[in-house]
């Protein structure tokens, strides 16, 4: 069961008189945030493929063809140095989207005016404003990019930019030979939406123009999970047993 | 059944393995299960990923170390499992896949005690035994 109260949510909206309310909200199940917009709080899967593996990765047969030359930017080989092949040994940032795609809870927290998320993985915090604010201007890219969340009617809207050249996903585990990456120029789309009272609708489109013609998507689907709420979300230090503390690599 | 050694690694003892978030494909070998019997003596419960340390008698009765790398503590509490289920002293059969650079070093996919009980240690990105 959720642990919300619509009808507490439906009083304030009705008091505060907003007109941009969706007309069905009074009458679907969908758990709303007090300026009536769906309310995505909660312990949620990674965004999935029904059915599919725990560990997500974008499907080689959804992406757009590669630009001259985008081919050698997407794939990286390895390189025989685990700093290099496997930064997350180290405790080095997973990066979005691949840090929130693997197997661990997910909880999302929302406001009116911001929605965070939280993954277990890393403890890798997303805080994503809703205030109808524009990106940040000059600052240097990021591991996890640059946030903008709006509403397209009960749909969140996402656009996350300014990233650093990073993994994409976890394709290793499909490929140990080489890894996919995203370049300077990656954005990304989500699209977030209730299909049911457990299932959030995780639509997300990749746009990368120094190595793919055109952006491309994907649908993957989250799902809701109450039993996680009684412990939440467990403590991930990576640096408590990080054998490259201090940058001084042992045994590489 | 207790796996057989050609002697005991000495260094293995002094050099306990200390990684971070492991890929599995770079660190361990899908295709070289291993399985081993022996007397727990030392669980690191840590981030990204727990140890057990596993006493297995060699050939010459010698004691070997073997170190398994499990899943994320928070994975394993989700499913149940406690660092109390893994008491120091207890005789457990660890069964895994051996590290790519053939030290005793292994991803410890499941444990099963002496009465039979059998528990997934498995991170969920990572290859598990096969169910009996």
């Amino acid at each position: 069961m959720r642990g919300r109260c619509l009808s507490t949510a439906a009083a304030a909206v009705l008091a505060a008189g907003l007109s941009a309310v969706p007309a069905a909200f009074a009458q679907d199940a969908t758990p709303r945030t007090p300026n009536g917009r769906p309310d995505f709080s909660g312990f949620w899967s990674n965004p999935m493929r029904p059915g599919g593996p725990a560990v997500t990765v974008f499907d080689a047969e959804a992406m757009a063809p590669f630009t001259p030359g985008g081919e050698a930017l997407f794939f990286e080989p390895r390189t025989g140095d685990p700093r290099h092949d496997e930064p997350r040994a180290f405790c080095m940032p997973s990066g979005f989207p691949s840090g929130f795609f693997g197997p661990y809870p997910i909880q999302i927290v929302q406001t009116d005016d911001w929605l965070v998320m939280v993954t277990e993985f890393q403890r890798i915090t997303r805080l994503i404003p809703l205030d109808g604010r524009a990106h940040r201007e000059g600052i240097e890219p990021t591991y996890y990019g640059d946030p903008v969340g709006s509403w397209d009617g009960d749909t969140l809207v996402i656009d996350s930019r300014n990233f650093k050249r990073w993994s994409l996903d976890d394709y290793y585990y499909q490929d140990p030979t080489r890894y996919r990456m995203h370049t300077e120029d990656f954005r990304t789309i989500e699209r977030i939406r209730y299909m049911d009272d457990e299932t959030l609708s995780y639509h997300f489109t990749v746009e990368d123009p120094q190595i793919f013609v055109e952006p491309w998507s994907e649908e993957f689907e989250m799902t809701l999970h109450p039993e996680w709420e009684a412990v939440g979300l467990y403590e991930f230090v990576c640096e408590e047993n990080n054998r490259c503390a201090g940058g001084e690599c042992e045994d590489p | 059944m207790k796996i057989l050694l050609a002697a005991p690694v000495l260094a293995a003892l002094a050099a306990p393995p200390a990684s971070g978030h492991h890929s599995f494909a770079a660190e361990y070998d899908g295709n070289r299960p291993v399985s081993v019997e022996g007397t727990v003596a030392r669980v690191d419960w840590t981030n990204p990923h727990i140890w057990i340390y596993v006493d297995v008698p060699g050939e010459d009765g010698a004691l070997v170390r073997w170190a398994f790398s499990a899943a994320p503590p928070g994975v394993l509490m989700r499913r149940g499992i406690m660092k109390s289920v893994i008491p120091i002293g207890e005789v457990i059969r660890v069964e895994g896949f051996r590290a790519r650079d053939g030290s005793n070093n292994a991803s410890g996919g499941s444990i099963t005690f002496p009465d039979g009980r059998r528990v997934l240690t498995a991170s969920a990105e990572d290859p598990a035994p096969e169910e009996d």
